[in-house]
């Protein structure tokens, strides 16, 4: 019989989050799929799926939080840019205040039982 | 670049594939431009697809679940939709109730309306009583139900009957699934019942004082008399009709019942019912009172000459003071 208690792994994590994160990376600049990827990666979110990352823009893109715009490459394929717009930018002001409240809760939690960080 | 064009387009192809119990509409959205996206994959670095990115299938599941129904808007089924709109609509149901509430004096609408909920159960079971009255006797909706002609077995029926509601309505909420929607369905029955019922009702109500020969008959001072040359009331009175060929009736129908106006008046049934001419008691040929043609009645001129239709008729005897007499 299959536990249902598990492990906190970054996998799991990620999946609340990955939203976030996305918009989070597209507020500074623009980007295309796998650059978002890329920068992801760079930032510390090593273990983010490729298809993840894909799926999370198409379904960001659908709910109206992105736009997208089209860049012809002369080395490459074309490029699909996405970007936030006004109600990305909504979006991602409100899940990050969300998410600040939520870690620090978490710390303190944490911190106020020993763990060190 | 070791990708081929090729290799991508089966990529995609076999990811596609299992996707296919999607909608193909949603399946389009999610693999639009996956190919695009897989050529900047595959102009990254080196390496086969597969190598990079796993088997199609699981790139898809993944995919799926990143994009997928359990995302906020993703591309969703109907059924979804309907939820979502369905949802939409409770809430804005919601709103308005908390928002009435304060105008009643109670946080909700809702909280108010259950309070009222007893009474709606009394109101229910007169309804009720109402329908068995009108689907057994095939009678018309009126105010009381009538079971039989007779008032106690009514009344009994009606207090069955609301008795029976209020225990339904205390019971309800622990009924299952079927027995309750069997009492909204019956509840349904007796709402439009009720409406259809009282509409006819008000209909007859206001149609009552507007027209038929019987408002004729009441609102005329008094029907006209009819006469023979001879001055004898008519037994047989002549039938009026209107321009449009439609009979007048005059005086009103029940010829054994004694009507009153509003101001006290007796309504006379004449000439709606011959027999009951006002001089009947008059002695056969000679009214008092009625234009004579006779130059010599035994009443004044005065009586005869301008004959009252409206009052009862005076007794010979009136006169006789009128008359110069030896007293004065």
């Amino acid at each position: 019989m299959r536990s249902s208690v598990r492990c906190v792994d970054t996998t799991q994590l990620l999946k609340g989050v990955l939203d976030l994160a996305v918009l989070a990376v597209l507020r500074e600049e623009d980007g295309y799929g796998y650059d978002i990827l890329r920068r992801l990666r760079e930032a510390g979110l090593e273990e983010v799926g490729d298809a993840s990352v894909y799926g999370t823009l198409r379904r960001l893109f659908a709910a109206g939080l992105l736009t997208t715009y089209v860049v012809p490459s002369e080395s490459g394929p074309h490029r699909k840019y996405y970007s936030l717009n006004a109600a990305g930018r909504d979006q991602l002001t409100r899940s990050g205040k969300l998410w600040r409240s939520f870690a620090t809760t978490m710390d303190a939690l944490l911190d106020d039982r020993g763990m060190a960080a | 670049m070791t990708v081929t064009g090729q290799e991508i387009t089966a990529y995609v192809e076999r990811v596609r594939a299992a996707l296919a119990d999607l909608p193909p509409q949603t399946r389009d959205e999610l693999t639009e431009d996956l190919s695009e996206h897989l050529a900047e994959v595959a102009a990254e670095a080196d390496g086969s697809l597969v190598d990079r990115l796993g088997e199609p299938e699981a790139y898809a599941a993944e995919l799926r679940a990143a994009a997928g129904a359990t995302g906020p808007a993703s591309a969703r089924s109907l059924d979804q939709r309907a939820a979502t709109l369905l949802a939409g609509a409770r809430a804005r149901l919601r709103a308005t109730d908390r928002r009435i509430g304060p105008v009643l004096g109670y946080a909700s609408a809702s909280e108010y309306l259950r309070l009222l909920r007893p009474a709606w159960w009394v109101l229910r079971g007169y309804l009720a009583a109402m329908l068995i009255t009108v689907v057994t006797t095939g009678g018309s909706f009126g105010l009381l139900p009538r079971l039989g002609g007779s008032t106690l077995a009514a009344l009994l029926l009606l207090a069955v009957c609301v008795v029976a509601s209020v225990w339904l309505g205390r019971r309800t909420p622990q009924l299952s699934r079927w027995p309750r929607l069997a009492v909204g369905a019956g509840t349904g029955v007796l709402v439009v019942f009720a409406l259809a019922g009282f509409v006819s009702l008000d209909d007859e109500q206001r149609n009552w004082t507007g027209g038929g020969h019987e408002a004729i008959a009441v609102q005329q001072p008094h029907p006209p008399d009819f006469y023979d040359s001879q001055g004898r009331p008519l037994l047989n009175p002549p039938r009026l009709f209107d321009q449009d060929g439609n009979p007048i009736w005059l005086g009103h129908p029940a010829c054994d019942e004694v009507l009153y106006r509003s101001d006290g008046q007796p309504v006379r049934p004449y000439p709606y019912c011959p027999e009951q001419t006002p001089f009947r008691s008059a002695p056969q040929g000679s009214a008092p009172g009625a234009p004579a043609a006779d130059p010599t009645p035994s009443g004044t001129p005065t009586a005869s000459a301008s004959p009252d239709p409206s009052g009862p008729v005076p007794p010979p005897t009136e006169s006789v003071p009128a008359s110069p007499g030896p007293t004065s």
